[in-house]
């Protein structure tokens, strides 16, 4: 049995055999996974993998038909969730989306943390302008602000970078890192698996709605026959893995 | 609550920056309403109708002392409709053109058929085959106008037979129905053949005295039956009689109904598309994503759009209303009653648009879903033409909501009781509604 196990310090969440069906699809297939506090774990898989099921489930979209998420010390964190589409209101300026939300996630005082936020996104130039003029990367960046408007010690983020530029990946990679670096645990889906390397401490990798490998890049890649080369040999690792030997492994 | 206070005051501030979206908000109830009132009042329009004069005689008919001649009849004719008086090949191209509804063609002799009290005088009507309801209301309208002055010509008709019927009994100048002369009278022959009968007995001849009695009693038994021609003249002139009481003082029925029907129309249609348009595009925005993690419940999502849609129609509910007292002659009133039922109305409304709008994946759909349902069931609320549209049109807002506005506008008197009923309904309906909308408003949003 393979489970993404944290390594580092205690766990903020657990989840044990997650399950969720869509008719007679398994979406997710008894999935195990931990998150530790300042620990990144990057999802890997191919579309349909179960990635985007497994994180709005841990972000409370979505409902798991079976097992188990245990959260530190019995209560839910908050949790802050971007999903991969920016979740706001085009109409509204970047300031109001995130005084909106601030105010609905009941901050005392949503105008100084929508301030707050606006500062530390780096949307200054752009916070009164409608959301739906922003650049992909500024819209980003504020679908990031507004998951921190509730304040989460757990980042929960679908496929972040997918849709961004080399210079506007690196912007949010550094905002989330210091993000980290304040003891935030993340989790993010990618389909790179260079950026799951280089980004996560830990990979998990889904396929078919299962649990196909839990642990680092090297692990993986010493583990399925990557061969030596570095984020090439990684990728062949992953191909490898989810073209049916993972599974294997796996049974 | 604060949560669905914090989305309404959202929703406010969208709507207020879309000026389009308001101009649409206002003006298309104005428009909907002006075409609804239209159509429900196309009874009232005076029809145009060509009439083509085949009778150049110029002659005139006496009837009852009353000398009538085509142009008397024409005129009497234009109380009804819109007359255009054409040659036979004008009103063709007119009714073929559809620039009359109607040509009515009065025949040659027309006029003398009339006079003569003999020959009945026909009159010949073509309708356009372009609009067969518009026909038969021109139909109604004419039948009413022939039978009016048909009543009038039976009129003159039994008054000259009463005055015939004078000159039998007491005598005098003959001048009806083209004849002249003098009358004797029953009265005067009756004298003549007493005063004859007196002299023959004071002469002795007793005997042809006696033979003349026969005469004097078919006289008085002409007369007794001529005394009861009278009455029944009178009764076959007018066998019955409608005695018409007028409704009680400022309520128009038909212009009122025809209101209600545009404020059902145009309030329905803004409040439904509305509450589709705002519950759908929290889904289409993406931030359905955000608020279902705890932040609101979908019950109250669901209150909140109908919140939001209840006070937009009660804004240009009101607002209709008032130009509708301001710049018609329709009387209004009962402004205390009208916000309630309003946003009662809005709210069911808005439960109604509010379910498209959370079974629908886009806004696009939501809107095509909520017209397509919606239209044909306030067609039903408004013309319940059998017993399965009417209790159709009964369990969804528009028939309740109608059933309010008719009260308000057209009942001369309010039953509190039927109006609290019909409240009680349309709040039963947005309750139901609204339920439904908040269980498919539970649906995974897309991620």
């Amino acid at each position: 049995m393979i489970a993404a196990m944290s390594t580092a310090a205690t766990p903020v969440l657990v989840a044990r055999a997650l399950a969720r069906g869509y008719g007679e699809v398994r979406a997710l297939d008894g999935v195990d996974v931990d998150l530790s506090a300042g620990e990144a774990v990057a999802l890997l898989g191919p579309n349909g993998a179960g990635k985007t099921t497994l994180l709005t489930i841990l972000a409370g979209v979505a409902r798991n038909d079976g097992g188990t998420v245990t959260w530190a010390q019995g209560a839910r964190p908050r949790v802050g969730w971007v999903p991969q589409r920016p979740a706001l209101y085009p109409r509204l300026s970047a300031r109001e989306n995130l005084r909106l939300f601030a105010a609905l996630e009941e901050a005392a005082e949503p105008d100084a943390l929508a301030a707050e936020l606006i500062g530390r996104a780096d949307l200054a130039e752009h916070a009164d302008r409608p959301a739906a003029t922003l650049s992909t990367g500024t819209l980003q960046r504020l679908n990031l602000a507004i998951a921190l408007a509730g304040r989460p010690s757990v980042l929960l983020l679908d496929e972040p970078t997918a849709t961004l530029s080399p210079d506007q990946r690196l912007r949010l990679w550094g905002w989330l890192d210091e993000l980290r670096g304040g003891g935030m645990a993340l989790m993010f889906s990618t389909q790179s698996v260079d950026e799951a390397s280089r980004r996560g401490d830990r990979l998990v990798v889904l396929g078919g709605g299962r649990l196909l490998f839990a642990g680092t890049a090297a692990a993986m890649t010493a583990a399925h026959g990557g061969g030596a080369g570095g984020p090439e040999a990684a990728e062949r690792a992953f191909v490898q893995l989810v073209s049916g030997r993972g599974e294997d492994d796996a049974r | 609550m604060r949560a669905a206070l914090l989305l309404l005051r959202k929703d406010a501030v969208l709507l207020r920056r879309s000026p389009a979206l308001v101009l649409v908000l206002v003006v298309y109830p104005i428009l909907v309403a002006l075409l609804v009132a239209l159509a429900l009042q196309s009874d009232e329009r005076r029809p145009d109708v060509a009439v083509v004069n085949l009778d150049a005689s110029g002659r005139t008919v006496d009837v009852g002392g009353d000398r009538l001649s085509i142009d008397d009849y024409i005129d009497r004719l234009s109380e009804d409709v819109d007359v255009h008086r054409l040659d036979a090949g004008q009103a063709a191209d007119a009714l073929d053109a559809g620039r009359v509804s109607a040509v009515l063609t009065i025949p040659e002799g027309f006029i003398s058929d009339l006079q003569s009290g003999v020959r009945q005088p026909a009159l010949h009507l073509a309708t356009s085959p372009r609009s067969p309801i518009e026909a038969d209301a021109i139909n109604r309208r004419l039948e009413a106008a022939v039978y009016r002055l048909n009543q009038r010509l039976a009129t003159g008709y039994v008054e000259q037979v009463l005055e015939l019927v004078d000159l039998v009994t007491n005598g005098g100048e003959i001048g009806i129905f083209g004849r002249s002369g003098d009358a004797l009278g029953l009265r005067r022959s009756r004298v003549l053949v007493t005063d004859l009968q007196a002299q023959l007995r004071d002469a002795g001849d007793a005997a042809t005295a006696a033979q003349l009695e026969p005469l004097v009693n078919f006289i008085d038994e002409t007369q007794r039956n001529l005394d009861l021609a009278k009455p029944a003249a009178n009764a076959i002139r007018a066998p019955i009689v409608l005695e018409v009481t007028e409704g009680a003082e400022g309520r128009e029925p038909l212009s009122a109904f025809g209101f209600a029907g545009a404020l059902l129309v145009s309030l329905g249609l803004a409040g439904t598309l509305l509450a589709a348009a705002a519950m759908s595009s929290e889904r289409e925005d993406g931030a359905l994503v955000r608020l279902r993690r705890g932040l609101i419940s979908a019950g109250a999502l669901v209150g909140e759009k109908m919140a939001f849609t209840a006070i937009a129609c009660l804004v240009v509910g009101l607002a209709l209303l008032g130009g509708v007292a301001l710049f018609t002659d329709l009387t209004v009133g009962r402004w205390a009653l009208w916000p309630g039922v309003l946003l009662l109305s809005g709210l069911a409304f808005a439960a109604f648009g509010v379910l498209a709008g959370a079974l629908a994946r886009e806004t696009r759909s939501a809107l095509l879903i909520a017209l397509m349902v919606a239209l044909p069931l306030m067609a039903l609320g408004l013309v319940p033409g059998s017993e399965v549209a009417g209790a159709i049109s009964a369990i969804v807002p528009f028939g309740p909501a109608f059933d309010a506005f008719q009260t308000l506008l057209v009942e001369p008197s309010i039953d509190a009781g039927d109006l609290l009923g019909t409240l009680a309904r349309l709040a039963l309906i947005a309750a139901v509604l609204a339920t439904a909308a908040a269980v498919a408003g539970r649906r995974r949003p897309a991620v």
